[in-house]
């Protein structure tokens, strides 16, 4: 195996965008999975490092390989192991190399490659990644680096602008207005009409919030009584449904009902038992749950679907007007890096140059008469010295990373170092 | 009229808490979130140190002249803030109280800084005391009428679904609520405690209470009394907002028309 130096990052992947749910299926790995793989693509030799990013839309290898052509081979094993043609795993894939591979960590990390943009799940996705190819032994310097600067700048980025700052789904949403209304939700009272999947939703986001009073109000009371008990809620009997409103700060109405389940004059009499202290009406139903013009209410805050997709649409607008400050986040913390890992590669490239001319040198010099070889070698070195001294100069003078890295690529090709 | 070299070094302090309290406002980073308190503390002890140089060229606490009384009250109003700040940990408030501080300061430098002789009774520890207290009590209604401003503000965002900067910026209603709460209890009990100062002591030196200033002081303190109590009651939202608002405008015809041209016992010349 060659030195760190002479290697190429490699990134071969197959997300959302490249390739459809078939192909993202059957390339899909688990994380009982990955640590294998990574064993295998090592003892194969396909790569020296590698990492894993698999989530639901997107299976990605990072990977540290010192030979050309390494996306073909690692492509081809993939397609063996999972069953796949070789042109059905190609056609969905997409391959990047060098700083290319490690702008596209740094983005996936971001959230700027996500199906929706910015969402944060992603960051501890690819710190799981390296993890699990930690505990393989799947990494060394390089690919630790990498994946450690990636999710620092992606936690800056969440930091530092405002990509992930505002919700996109609509429980997110309704929880966030919810919030703008009563601050700390912790001791607040949350009631969850409905235990079908919205409502479901809606309370373990409550429940995650650490909202400690929720309450479940479904017509089947099984159904109420299982998403009370994993929300850690507390289930309230349908028929009681008007003497436990007073006590909600928040309703969510999720039922199938085909009629509003909560009227008007329901809401008034909570208000009055509640002595005009401010409620909140999240309708996430279709058709809706609560009687028209609660919202006029003194005091009550009333959303329905269309007024939190609404929201949602402005808030995916926001999100993508922070992109190109993300990005310059990015292009930053990406510098730095391969600043680090273009030091790594200058130095042995140049001395596999000097060695490769003087390799050259001595084979020539076998030809000289032996009495000449000393005059001409001195001749040669002197040549070979003043040859390179230029380019060694801007290799090493180059600041910008990124074509620092192109530069050490070029000329290991050009020079055929890696032979 | 003196330089007030301290006024102006405290007004730069407040300025510099304005700015970081803004940018705090548009880029969130809890790393710079102590800035504007500490440059507020700075500001204040530059401007207590200038009050005292007034209060010495004066021989009296600073408020017998237009500029040491407004200059008191920017003072104040620093005061107020800063106990909201450490009350309720909101530094999102900060760039809308902030320019109050600013724009009492630079009008007690530059307002008139010579005072009319003491009239009977104007003198003494407990009428520094009496006034002293009425001017924090004003500090903390302009406080309490701004967050009752932003209230509604917020109130109208939620109701509009204009979910903005602003909206995402401002705290929520209940967290708004009750700052105004902690700002109108503060007024209220500094407010009573000047009364009963004031009132003991014009019955006994003038002989009688009869001053459209003690009318309207004793309104103002009812209609804010009126807002505790049924807030304690449960009552809340944009009605209370608007109850404090109508104070505040109590307050500042009180300290304006009354003060200039109704009373004869409190009035600036």
């Amino acid at each position: 195996m060659n030195g760190v130096g002479e290697a190429k990052l490699l990134l071969l992947g197959w997300n959302f965008r490249t390739a459809g749910m078939s192909v993202r299926e059957r390339v899909a790995f688990s994380s009982e999975e990955i640590p294998e793989v990574l064993r295998r693509m090592q003892g194969e030799g396909l790569v020296t490092e590698g990492v894993i990013v698999a989530t639901c839309n997107r299976s990605e290898i990072y990977g540290v390989a010192d030979r050309d052509g390494a996306n073909e081979y690692l492509t081809r094993r993939i397609s063996e192991w999972r069953g796949l043609e070789m042109a059905e795993a190609e056609a969905g894939s997409f391959y990047r190399e060098g700083a290319e591979a490690a702008r596209h960590l740094f983005r996936v990390a971001a959230g700027l490659d996500s199906l929706a943009l910015g969402e944060s799940e992603v960051l501890g996705q690819v710190r799981t990644a390296l993890r699990l190819a930690r505990e393989a032994g799947a990494t060394r310097s390089v690919l630790h680096r990498m994946f450690e600067s990636a999710v620092a700048a992606g936690k800056r980025v969440r930091t530092e602008t405002e990509i992930a700052r505002h919700p996109l789904s609509v429980p997110s949403i309704g929880f966030e207005l919810a919030t703008k209304v009563f601050g700390d939700m912790a001791e607040r009272t949350i009631l969850v009409l409905g235990a079908g999947e919205t409502g479901t939703l809606f309370a373990e986001q409550a429940s995650g919030a650490g909202v400690k009073d929720i309450r479940i109000s479904n017509r089947s009371r099984a159904r109420g009584d299982e998403l009370a008990a994993r929300v850690r809620g507390r289930a309230v009997p349908w028929e009681d449904l008007s003497r436990a409103l007073p006590e909600a700060d928040v309703v969510v109405g999720t039922t199938a009902s085909p009629e509003p389940v909560v009227t008007k004059a329901g809401v008034e009499m909570a208000m009055h038992e509640r002595r005009g202290r401010p409620m909140f009406f999240l309708d996430l139903a279709m058709p809706r749950d609560f009687e028209d013009g609660i919202s006029q209410l003194y005091n009550v805050y009333a959303y329905g679907l269309d007024d939190l997709r609404e929201v949602a649409e402005e808030n995916r607008r926001r999100r993508s007007r922070e992109v190109p400050k993300a990005e310059a986040i990015l292009e930053e913390d990406l510098a730095k890096f391969l600043a680090w890992f273009g030091n790594l590669a200058v130095i042995p490239t140049l001395t596999g140059l000097q060695a490769r001319l003087a390799s050259l040198r001595d084979a020539e010099l076998a030809r000289v008469p032996e009495g000449e070889r000393e005059r001409f070698r001195a001749f040669a070195d002197s040549i070979a010295a003043k040859l390179l001294h230029e380019p060694m100069r801007r290799m090493k003078a180059e600041t910008d990373a990124s074509r620092k890295l192109d530069r050490v690529e070029a000329v290991r090709h050009l020079f055929d170092l890696d032979a | 009229m003196s330089f007030h070299l301290l006024g102006w070094l405290a007004v730069l302090c407040y300025a510099g808490a304005e700015a970081a309290a803004i940018v705090s406002l548009v880029a969130p980073k809890t790393r710079l979130a102590w800035i504007t308190p500490a440059l507020i503390g700075a500001g204040l002890a530059l401007h207590f140190r200038d009050l005292l140089l007034r209060a010495r060229a004066l021989g009296s606490v600073p408020y017998r002249t237009l500029g040491g009384s407004v200059s008191l009250f920017g003072w104040m109003l620093g005061i107020a803030f800063l106990v909201l700040l450490l009350r309720h940990r909101e530094h999102a408030i900060g760039p809308f109280l902030i320019p109050f501080i600013i724009v009492t300061s630079v009008g007690g430098l530059l307002l008139p800084d010579a005072g009319s002789p003491p009239a009977e009774g104007t003198h003494g520890a407990l009428f520094a005391l009496h006034v002293t207290l009425g001017i924090l009590a004003y500090a903390a209604f302009t406080f309490s009428f701004v967050l009752s401003i932003l209230y509604l503000i917020q109130d109208r965002q939620l109701r509009r679904r204009q979910t903005g900067l602003l909206f995402s910026r401002l705290p929520a209603l209940e967290v708004i609520s009750r700052m105004n709460r902690t700002s109108v209890t503060v007024g209220l009990s500094t407010l009573t405690m000047s009364l009963v100062i004031g009132l003991a002591r014009a019955s006994v030196i003038w002989k009688t209470l009869a001053d459209p200033k003690i009318t309207f002081a004793i309104v103002t303190a009812m209609v804010y009394g009126l807002l505790l109590w049924k807030q304690r009651r449960g009552w809340q939202g944009p009605k209370v907002a608007m109850l404090s608002i109508l104070g505040f405008g109590l307050v500042m015809f009180s300290y304006t028309i009354v003060n200039v041209y109704l009373s004869r016992a409190h009035r600036f010349r």
